[in-house]
């Protein structure tokens, strides 16, 4: 299991500058990082999901080419809360997922801007999110609902129910 | 244990800005992303490679795909096209073909009336084509039929809005002739298997050869005179026979007759004068 964790991490970080472009609608990408960050913190708690963001962000820090730990620590954060909000809420309905995805995307977003700032980040908050942030979200969402509908299937093929 | 999510918390938060803190301000590790990139960097290329090799797989066979629809369409629109084709060509054919028949009507110095063919018989017993002209047309039995070519049959019987011509290869038909250069007088009659021969009495100085043209004679007031019958492909000389005979190409290609014109008139001139022997050819 830890294994398979593992390897998932990897994937979904270095997925980032691989398979992301190739999904990209115009200018906007999705952070398929901070998706399977969420949707681990969702499932498996806040330490899954506050580890799985740190080493998924750190890969996307070094495949960036950024400022080395920002993403770690904002998606480190989202995973958590994540899983905080899956520890107190019924978070297996996809009508609960999405929306959340799009809402810590959003967050994220936030404070990596915040803490850029403190870095001397240059662009203007409102270009951030108009451009960046805020379409990303949205992207976030849709292809987060079609990963949650995929688990759903794939789960309930291994369980047997998908055919009865 | 029950502090442990927010121990993980502060940690991953602690580690990650410290190297923030390495990566900006630079230290003893130098910048940490070398070091990580240094076992990142071949997973990379190689996920890269796998990616690229995937993409590549799945743009062939879109391209396939692409190609396959591509290849339908066009080989539709080949069809479409072929059909048309052969359609703008039969018209051209007909259009030909009808021209020739009313040049050939206003150069006739008789009365005609054009049929269009609407049946055929093709047996062995009976070889006439019927077309849309009748009583009603004015059209008389024994009427004569011809084409541009030449002399297709005649009229044998008549309806209220339909004709039967009985063809120049119908194995009753007899039609009397003669041989254009030597005027020698015979019979051109039908055969069973679809030809049509010459029957005629040779005399010193007459006779028929290959590449005569044979023409109506005019004798019996049926065909008027000089109506292009066919010409002689081959002549069977049976010594001091009273009869010989050769056989003939009629100029009316029968399979192929789709429009008549019907000889209302009778005229005592001879007719050859007035056809001509052109191909049938779109453009000619």
């Amino acid at each position: 299991m830890r294994v398979s964790l593992a390897l998932m991490l990897l994937g979904g970080g270095l997925a980032h500058t691989s398979v992301a472009p190739a999904l990209r609608l115009g200018a906007v990408a999705p952070d398929i990082p901070l998706i399977l960050t969420v949707l681990l913190g969702l499932r498996r708690g806040p330490e899954v999901g506050c580890l799985s963001g740190f080493v998924v962000g750190l890969l996307q820090d070094v495949a960036g080419g950024g400022f080395v730990g920002a993403q770690a620590l904002t998606k480190a954060l989202a995973g958590f809360v994540a899983g905080l909000i899956g520890e107190r809420l019924l978070v297996g309905n996809p009508l609960v997922q999405v929306p959340g995805l799009v809402l810590l995307t959003l967050a994220e977003g936030l404070g990596r801007y915040w803490l850029l700032q403190l870095l001397h980040f240059p662009a203007a908050f409102g270009e951030v999110m108009l451009h960046v942030v805020l379409p990303q979200a949205l992207y976030n969402g849709f292809l987060g609902a079609a990963g949650v509908l995929a688990v759903s299937v794939l789960e309930a093929y291994r369980s047997g129910s998908l055919w009865r | 244990m029950r502090h442990r999510k927010y121990a993980v918390l502060v940690s991953v938060l602690l580690v990650s800005l410290l190297l923030l803190s390495l990566g900006t301000r630079g230290g003893r590790l130098g910048r940490p992303g070398e070091l990580l990139a240094f076992f990142i960097t071949p997973l990379q290329a190689t996920l890269s490679k796998i990616q690229s090799s995937a993409l590549g797989t799945w743009s062939a066979y879109l391209d396939w795909k692409n190609a396959r629809r591509e290849n339908q369409a066009l080989r539709e629109e080949l069809e479409r096209l072929r059909i048309q084709s052969l359609q703008v060509e039969d018209t051209e054919r007909e259009n030909l073909r009808l021209r020739r028949l009313l040049a050939l009507r206003d150069r006739l110095p008789l009365s005609t009336l054009a049929g269009e063919v609407i049946a055929k018989v093709w047996g062995g017993w009976v070889r006439s084509v019927t077309v849309n002209r009748g009583r009603s047309d004015g059209i008389a039995r024994l009427t004569p039929a011809i084409v541009p070519e030449g002399l297709l049959g005649r009229v044998v019987e008549v309806r209220a809005r339909a004709a039967v011509i009985q063809l120049l290869n119908d194995p009753s038909s007899a039609v009397a002739v003669m041989v254009q250069r030597t005027r020698t007088a015979g019979v051109a009659e039908g055969e069973p298997g679809g030809a049509v021969r010459l029957k005629f009495m040779a005399r010193d100085g007459g006779g028929a050869q290959v590449g005569d043209l044979i023409v109506t004679s005019g004798l019996g007031g049926v065909f008027p005179k000089g109506l292009p019958v066919g010409r002689v492909i081959a002549v069977e000389d049976k010594g001091s026979a009273l009869f010989h005979y050769a056989r003939l190409h009629p100029v009316a290609d029968f399979a192929r007759v789709e429009e008549v014109l019907l000889l209302t008139g009778t005229t005592g001139a001879d007719l050859l004068p007035h056809f001509s022997f052109e191909p049938l050819e779109p453009g000619a």
